[in-house]
């Protein structure tokens, strides 16, 4: 009779380990659900947050590097192949505006991002130079 | 009517007539539930095609469920979702690294990646592209991407095609990959919680949203108890 009891089993599932697999199994299911939602959702999530479609993605990237650097002109900017390690000024070399707090482990300074905060910062920092 | 004409749907109890065809029939309709699977994984390991993969994944699984059901030799479910599931948590880290230690001067890696480490990482974001290579600043995290990217990805990817085919060495390699992957978190964390003012400091989401981020991606951890506890007979040379 022990034919018919592991007649249902998975193949390469023994029946004192039947509990575990389908726990695994389901866990499985979730996580792969999980994953998938998480990958489809996270470019939408930043897009939306950090302030497109008022921004442009370059404009986010630009907003990023002015709370990143503490500085209203910073830019975001790509380098050349000659750039560090294969040779060039190493990026940011000569800025010295980023604030952190250098102890033990250093602590940055700048401002946790809020819900579309860089549009807001954008608005103001033109409204400024515009009056 | 000869053996060879026999109707290929009687697959047991025929006292041996018919295996070949069984074999052949099984094989058939393994292929067509990865020609679905096949697909839809690498949709879903572009990320952002995600939700358009799941579905082809889903029906693959489907095809292959209904041929296990309907009697034929096919890989069970279970395999199949941990090769996956574990090709694609390589996959996704691969990419991610891959951009951020070879291309992180790029306009992509600088709009993608920062954004992303503001919002659950400031490894990502703090003092970016500033050391010698280039991408995250955050101390010890290149050398993670390098061991990611050069050994322990590659050896997934590997281990994950053998014990799809349900080969002796994709076992053998497949626990060997989840527990470097096990190795590899250990490492991780303890080096992100090191440097904790570092990644956590203004960032959106950070320590409890970086776990939801990421606690995605433990299905090498999950594998292990089934893959030291299955029939090994069931994976051939």
């Amino acid at each position: 009779m022990s034919e018919t009891s592991t007649d249902d089993l998975p193949l390469g599932t023994p029946k004192e380990f039947r509990r575990l697999h389908t726990i695994i199994r389901r866990v499985c299911y979730v996580l792969l659900f999980g994953l998938v939602v998480e990958g489809a959702l996270t470019f939408p999530l930043l897009a939306i947050w950090y302030g497109v479609p008022e921004l442009t993605p370059a404009e986010v990237c630009d907003e990023l590097q002015k709370v990143m650097y503490s500085d209203d002109t910073r830019e975001c900017e790509t380098h050349d192949l000659d750039s560090p390690p294969f040779g060039g000024t190493a990026e940011a070399q000569n800025q010295t505006t980023a604030e952190d707090i250098w102890k033990v482990q250093p602590t940055p300074l700048y401002p946790r991002v809020g819900f579309r905060e860089l549009v807001e910062n954008k608005r103001e920092r033109e409204a400024e130079e515009g009056g | 009517m000869t053996i060879e004409d026999e109707p290929t749907t009687a697959t047991t109890g025929a006292g041996g007539i018919g295996y070949d065809d069984h074999v052949e029939e099984s094989r058939l309709a393994q292929r067509a539930a990865d020609k679905w699977m096949i697909p839809g994984t690498v949709l879903m390991g572009t990320a952002i095609l995600g939700v358009f993969g799941l579905p082809l994944f889903l029906r693959g699984l489907f095809l292959q469920r209904r041929a296990q059901l309907g009697g034929l030799s096919v890989r069970p479910t279970i395999v199949t979702l941990i090769g996956y599931m574990v090709m694609l948590d390589g996959a996704l880290n691969t990419f991610g690294w891959a951009i951020d230690l070879f291309a992180s001067h790029t306009y992509m890696s600088r709009i993608f990646l920062p954004t992303w480490g503001n919002m659950f990482d400031a490894g990502y974001f703090w003092h970016y592209n500033e050391l010698a290579v280039g991408g995250a600043g955050a101390p010890g995290e290149k050398a993670w991407e390098v061991l990611g990217i050069f050994v322990v990805f590659p050896m997934r990817i590997a281990a994950c095609i053998g014990f799809l085919q349900m080969k002796r060495w994709g076992h053998q390699w497949m626990i060997v990959t989840c527990w470097t992957g096990m190795l590899m978190w250990m490492g991780y964390v303890a080096n992100m919680t090191m440097y904790a003012d570092i990644r956590f400091t203004g960032v959106v989401f950070p320590v409890l949203g970086w776990w939801i981020y990421d606690i995605f991606y433990i299905t090498p951890f999950v594998a292990i108890p089934y893959l030291h506890t299955v029939n090994r007979e069931i994976f051939t040379d």
